[in-house]
């Protein structure tokens, strides 16, 4: 047990550090007040928008053409869920800087840094903690989604699942920055100001600069409300999901660095430097990454799959030359109707802002010309129907006939969710209180203590 | 038998003092909070680290352990130099003061840092029996009162398994009788060949314990020895700790 030499190792049990993060998150009072706080907040976002969505399946359900428009992911998923992301940007913080600032406050991260786990270790084990509480965190979210369904609403899995991976990618991305932040701060409440400063300063750049063009345009993609918001157009994006893990990595790579004690603060700056290079390099190669797919059952993000395949096959570059302002909201119809998509269908799509401002530019204001193997041509419409066979035109193929098969039927569904209320005002928090109480029961004591002890009192 | 000439000489960790401190200082801006402090320990051995409050004794020993960078000096284990990042692996060192994980029960305490240690069960419960944890398993680290929070710290101590353990004010918190409990556990301790190094302000407490000592003050090393050795170098046959502390300072 006692060698002279230093080869311990540091290969400890990690289901014992992680069981032990688990009994921190689930000890402290944060997880279950967030809780507690989010079944009103969840749930009354839930009533609200099934009610919502009631009064528009109403007229939908004498109309077939109004009730394809009526998709459960828009009218409910995305409200409910909506309220999910508002606790998690604005509470969760304070959940999982615990994992951390709690030990650094008592001391106990003193004891930890010495038993023999790596630092990765270590914060690996409290992300995960960090995770979990999430889970935790999104039940009454879940909950909703399971009474929608008891209500007679429809989910279509791969959406559903593509929205709880986006929100699940985000809680992790708010926990990481909690955890960084708890590492480099000395009190929780220092920490929880600096993980504020990252939540709400997204809310910051979506409100004050998204939509602008240039190097505006490029800071407000920064924003971690940007990345949800692919999820929530039902497009599960390879490079969103892949940027969003490389700066996952990134800030649990520096919370490694400056959670472990005694190490001198020039080595942790280089080193710090080392992950912010590594994670700018990893979020950059990211950024190209063009492969998303359109997890919607009514396929909003596609053109129709004819149209798709064709448009697959022009290879040469297409380009556009848009003389619209960011701000113009014909400007957001056709980057939504027709540019957002042309990007995922053909392999070479080059997209331009003429910089153009409404009473600049004479008549050329609100055309979009589109130039694709040395022809061009000029539309103003935002509308696929009429962009794509200009696009035909301009390759010279013949338009994609319309293949049979079954259009999005829509999914109406009057009904209303007054009755959830009582789940999600009192059955569900009662499932918590108890939830918070069974956690709080004393241990099983495993060790034979008490004849030892009467031994030792005896000698 | 002397090594031939060109021949590799064989390391023997034996010969050698378990930990050898040379030149270790520290400071804090203007302040030197360690200056050139060098001692050594061997195996089974108690050495006392005394010094009135703000004499460094929490620095040197946060220094040893790798908890705080040192500005200079090295410390050797069997004769090796250790990086900072490296004690861990050699020495444990136990802080005064915290009451670590007080929203957990100490039950799982014990079990975590026990089983991370590799330590059976019966194990555990001879640390819990000797330590007399017993009675508070069931409750949580925050309910303990100031004598339980240290006898569980002097429980973490006990379950690492490093041979040398430093432990700050290991007797604050404890009543004359505990303390004496508390010092015969730290000598049985020693006797199976574990080395402490105990940060101790209560200079009776140290001398009941301990078999040598390193006097500190300012941060500066003022005497060290047993406390024979100190007695002739001051010149006091029959002084106390106390007063062969105030000779030298």
């Amino acid at each position: 047990m006692r060698s002279p030499e230093i080869n311990r190792g540091l290969a400890a049990p990690f289901a014992r550090l992680l069981a032990k993060e688990l009994r921190g998150i689930v000890g402290g009072r944060a997880l279950w007040i967030m809780l507690l706080l989010a079944c009103p907040l969840i749930g009354y976002s839930f009533v609200q928008a099934v009610a919502l969505y009631a009064e528009s399946s109403v007229a939908g359900q004498q109309s077939p053409t109004l009730a394809g428009s009526l998709s459960p992911l828009d009218g409910v998923l995305v409200p409910t869920l909506g309220s999910l992301y508002v606790a998690v940007t604005l509470l969760f913080p304070f959940v999982a800087i615990r994992a951390l600032s709690h030990e650094k406050e008592t001391g106990a991260l003193i004891l930890l840094a010495q038993l023999p786990f790596r630092s990765l270790t270590l914060i690996l084990a409290k992300t995960m903690a960090v995770l979990a509480a999430w889970v935790l965190v999104s039940l009454p979210a879940v909950s909703a989604l399971a009474v929608w369904m008891m209500l007679g609403g429809h989910l279509y899995p791969p959406e559903t699942l593509n929205l709880l991976l986006g929100h699940a990618l985000y809680g992790l991305l708010v926990g990481t920055i909690a955890l960084f932040s708890a590492s480099i701060c000395e009190s929780a409440a220092t920490a929880a100001i600096v993980t504020l400063a990252f939540t709400i300063g997204s809310w910051v750049l979506d409100f004050t600069i998204a939509g602008h063009p240039g190097v505006l345009a490029s800071v407000a993609r920064l924003s971690l409300t940007q990345a949800l918001r692919t999820f929530e157009q039902g497009l599960f994006s390879a490079g969103v999901a892949l940027g969003m893990a490389a700066v996952i990595c990134g800030f649990t790579a520096l919370a490694c660095v400056w959670a472990r004690p005694g190490v001198p603060t020039r080595i942790r700056l280089a080193r710090s430097a080392a992950c912010v290079l590594a994670t700018t390099i990893a979020f950059a190669a990211t950024l190209p990454i063009g492969l998303s797919l359109d997890l919607t059952e009514d396929q909003r993000n596609s053109f129709p799959p004819a149209d798709q395949r064709l448009l697959a096959t022009l290879s040469a570059p297409l380009n556009i030359s848009v003389h619209l302002a960011p701000e113009d909201p014909r400007y957001a119809d056709l980057r939504r109707n027709v540019l957002a998509k042309l990007e995922r269908a053909m392999p070479r799509v080059n997209v331009q802002l003429a910089g153009a401002r409404p009473g600049e530019g004479g008549d050329r204001y609100g055309e979009v010309e589109y130039t694709y193997d040395g022809r061009s041509d000029v539309s103003r419409s935002t509308s696929h129907r009429e962009i794509l066979p200009l696009l035909y035109g301009l390759a010279k193929v013949q338009p994609a006939g319309a293949v049979p098969g079954a259009d999005y039927p829509g999914y109406p569904l009057v009904a209303t969710a007054d009755v959830a209320l009582f789940w999600f005002l009192g059955g569900l928090p009662l499932l918590i209180v108890i939830a918070w109480l069974w956690s709080r029961r004393p241990p099983a004591i495993r060790f034979a203590f008490a004849p030892m002890e009467a031994k030792h009192e005896a000698g | 038998m002397p090594a031939r000439h060109g021949e590799p000489q064989p390391f023997d960790a034996a010969a050698r003092p378990l930990i050898d401190v040379a030149g270790l200082s520290k400071s804090y801006g203007d302040h030197v909070a360690l200056a050139d402090v060098s001692f050594a320990a061997e195996r089974g051995e108690i050495i006392g680290l005394i010094g009135p409050n703000g004499a460094g004794k929490t620095t040197l020993l946060e220094t040893l352990a790798g908890i705080v960078p040192a500005d200079s000096g090295e410390v050797r284990w069997h004769g090796r130099p250790v990086p900072a990042s490296r004690r861990r692996e050699a020495l444990f060192y136990v802080p005064d003061g915290i009451r670590p994980y007080h929203d957990q029960y100490v039950a799982h305490v014990l079990s975590f840092f026990g089983g991370v240690h590799g330590r059976p069960p019966d194990a555990i419960a001879e640390v819990v029996a000797s330590t007399g944890l017993g009675p508070v398993l069931a409750k949580r680290v925050g309910a303990l009162s100031k004598g339980y929070c240290r006898r569980l710290l002097l429980a973490l101590g006990l379950l690492a398994p490093h041979e040398l353990v430093l432990m700050d004010e290991p007797f604050d918190g404890f009543d004359l009788r505990q303390t004496r409990e508390v010092v015969h556990l730290l000598r049985e301790e020693a006797a199976k060949g574990r080395s402490l190094l105990l940060a101790i302000h209560q200079l009776t407490d140290a001398e009941r314990v301990c078999d040598r000592f390193v006097l500190l003050a300012g941060g500066r090393v003022c005497g060290r020895g047993t406390l024979d050795a100190l007695r002739a170098r001051t010149g006091l046959p029959k002084g106390s700790l106390e007063e062969i502390f105030l000779a030298l300072t």
